[in-house]
């Protein structure tokens, strides 16, 4: 639908938020408020309802007509049998825009469910009413604290908006890219996207001032040649890392050709993001890690890196790695070497590149200082440095990583190149999985703006992403 | 000069034949071998002229599917000559491998060179409307599908990537000794096909297949349109 930007903009970015049917024990939806900047107010009829939710401290009006000053966005969780009437009040109320998560509609195959959407959508349309979903969990918005869960940060604006076709999906990399250190600015769950739909959302987010780089999750589009058009509008602009999920075939139709008969969505859609410049990933653990990488470093077309870990038996299996994703591990200037044979202990070392350099950074700081600056004066160096580093007892003993994490700022500072920070589970320096080391030792990583990954490959093949996407854009 | 994309309307038809797929695609400026519908030896042999030997005399039937099964593909025919007698024996040969079939007549056409063969095609995705494939052909897209595709309309750097992304273009860039195919030209192809399909998007699938890919041009040796049914 054509939807008026400037109702768009006040559901988006809402001053006064009503939910609409919540229930406890827990009031989710009020609850997942608590941080929102604006007015929040609760509508609910049921007077043993509007006990608890007058307990736990919110306002509550037995009709949304009651509320008082203008409403720019609605939460809907009331049953399904009753959206149509909230849908009417919100008409009557003219608020911005309304959030569904009231399902049981068209997902569900059943004729009450799509009877019941059908008349959602007329009345929304007839009216102009934007509605997010329904089925869906709605949106999230870190500079007003609009939330679609309690763990989600509210704060100053973000870097990364998240669009996805599943509340999942939604949650899952809103929550994820966070862990990763990375501010979500917007989440939107799609829902069945009965009035607004991806393209409605992409449209929005390419022009919002909050949003640096799009994360989308998309299984498929009612409307392809707007969704390409947009995609490829937002070329040199704005990257979009795209996950597409299910690989579901065209309905049956006569086909004559051999071109038909091999055009699968997959590949259309594989050649489609080829083509509009997105980065495409396979899974949410890609989009995260690409995000990482992405937000983390400057962008750079340079594929010749110094790979640092702490043994031998790494040395190889990083160098394996980033060379499989694309990368080249150069030899040094015989400058470079004199420089490096004065201090690099060999016993139990090398310092080819890659360097196997326990021995040497482990013992004193300035060692790492030096091989630094050797490799910031490095001509054959342009694409940057992926380093192993020791995450074990970070809890107990902090001080080897931040001093390296000085270091490799000054690093970033003096040649703006990539820095990849690496702590490979079942490496020996690196702490377990869940331990307190490990969340600490990430923390300070992520939180000081590296990008930080669990496997040599994961990390080789997210700034391989990241290095083709800014290849494509200079081929112009 | 009639229309092709008309005369299939008019006669209640999606399937244009291939000597009007290639008079259509041609007339865009599109590099196929040239292609008459004749039905006569006298006629047959007056078009060869025409077009320039050697050429290729093909069987028209809109109930044969497999032409050569039937005898009805006659290749590297170099005087007008050949050409009556080929069209002679072509008759006869139809005639007894599928009776009662019925013959529109024998196209003449130009005789392609060797060279790599490629796929060229289009098609309409239910959600991107025209969209373009490119392959290798013979066994790399019949059993490897080694195919990429692009959205139309293609710009000349999507033209640039779409050849370079299937996985069997060293094979265009020549390997072991074997000259390579001529990548600029088999992009202009490429170009001209999307703006085709772009301006007539009431064709919902194309194909050449194969392109002749030579160092030297390419050229398309078969071609079929088929348009939209009508709403």
């Amino acid at each position: 639908m054509p939807v008026d930007p400037a109702r768009l903009e006040r559901m988006l970015n809402p001053r006064t938020l009503v939910v609409v049917g919540d229930k406890g024990p827990t009031f989710q939806w009020l609850t997942n408020q608590k941080q929102f900047t604006g007015d929040l107010y609760s509508v609910q009829v049921d007077p043993n309802e509007i006990k608890g939710i007058e307990e736990k401290g919110f306002t509550n009006f037995t009709s949304m007509e009651d509320v008082p000053g203008e409403v720019d966005l609605v939460i809907c969780a009331v049953p399904r049998q009753i959206a149509p009437m909230i849908v009417t009040d919100a008409i009557k109320k003219n608020v911005g825009g309304v959030s569904m998560f009231t399902s049981g509609f068209a997902e569900t195959d059943e004729p009450e469910g799509i009877e019941l959407q059908k008349a959602i959508t007329e009345m929304a349309l007839e009216s102009g009413l934007p509605i997010v979903g329904p089925n869906c969990m709605g949106l999230y918005n870190r500079r007003l604290g609009v939330k679609f869960t309690g763990d989600l940060e509210q704060g100053e604006e973000g870097d990364v908006s998240v669009l996805a076709q599943s509340g999942t999906h939604t949650i899952g990399l809103s929550m994820a890219l966070q862990a990763a250190g990375i501010k979500v600015s917007r989440g939107i769950s799609m829902g069945n996207a009965i009035i607004l739909n991806e393209c409605d959302y992409l449209e929005y987010l390419l022009e919002d001032e909050h949003t640096s780089a799009i994360a989308m999750y998309v299984e498929g589009t009612k409307d392809g040649r707007r969704l390409f058009e947009l995609l490829q509008s937002a070329r040199g602009k704005k990257p979009i890392v795209l996950w597409r999920g299910g690989r579901s075939q065209a309905g049956a139709r006569a086909i004559h050709s051999h071109t038909a008969s091999l055009a699968s969505s997959g590949d259309v859609w594989a050649g489609m993001l080829r083509q509009v410049g997105v980065i495409p990933v396979d899974s949410g653990d890609e989009v995260i890690d690409t995000m990482a990488a992405l937000v983390n470093t400057k962008p750079s077309t340079k594929r010749n890196l110094a790979l640092i870990a702490m043994t031998g038996g790494q040395s190889v299996a990083i160098t394996d790695q980033f060379e499989r994703a694309g990368f080249t591990v150069p030899e040094l200037s015989q400058a470079s070497y004199d420089r490096l044979a004065e201090f690099f202990t060999v016993i139990g070392g090398s310092y080819r590149n890659p360097f196997d350099a326990a021995s040497t950074v482990g013992r004193e700081e300035e060692n790492l200082e030096k091989l630094l600056d050797i490799l910031a004066d490095e001509p054959a160096i342009e694409g940057g440095i992926a380093i192993e580093v020791r995450t074990q007892r970070y809890d107990k003993d902090p001080k080897w990583l931040d001093a390296t994490m000085d270091l490799l700022d000054g690093y970033r500072e003096r040649t703006g190149q990539p820095v990849i920070m690496l702590a490979p589970s079942g490496g020996v320096m690196s702490a377990g999985g869940a331990s307190e080391a490990a969340t600490k030792a990430g923390e300070a990583i992520t939180g000081r703006g590296y990008a930080l990954y669990s496997s040599f490959q994961r990390g080789a093949e997210a700034l391989g992403r990241v290095v083709s996407y800014y290849e494509a854009l200079d081929a112009g | 000069m009639s229309n092709p994309i008309a005369d299939a309307r008019a006669d209640g038809r999606t399937l244009l034949t291939e000597v009007e797929s290639k008079q259509l695609l041609y007339d865009a400026g599109i590099a196929v071998t040239r292609a008459r519908l004749t039905t006569s030896a006298d006629e047959a042999a007056a078009a060869a002229e025409e077009i320039g030997f050697p050429v290729v005399l093909k069987i028209v039937s809109g109930e044969i599917a497999h032409k050569s099964d039937v005898g009805g593909v006659a290749l590297d025919l170099a005087d007008a000559d050949a050409v009556r007698e080929g069209y002679e024996t072509m008759i006869a040969k139809v005639a007894e491998a599928a009776p009662g079939a019925a013959i529109d007549g024998i196209s003449v056409q130009q005789m392609g060179q060797a060279g790599t063969e490629v796929i060229v095609g289009v098609t309409t995705d239910p959600q991107f409307g025209p969209v373009m494939m490119f392959g290798l052909g013979g066994i790399f897209v019949e059993v490897l599908k080694d195919v990429a595709f692009r959205i139309v309309p293609l710009e000349p750097r999507d033209a640039k990537q779409l050849v370079r992304d299937i996985r069997g273009y060293a094979v265009l860039e020549g390997v072991r000794g074997q000259a390579g195919a001529d990548i600029d030209a088999l992009e202009q192809l490429i170009l001209l096909v999307s703006a085709f399909a772009w301006e007539h998007q009431e064709v919902a699938e194309l194909d050449l297949n194969p392109v002749i890919a030579r160092p030297d041009g390419v050229l398309a040796v078969d071609a079929r349109v088929v348009l939209a049914a009508e709403e």
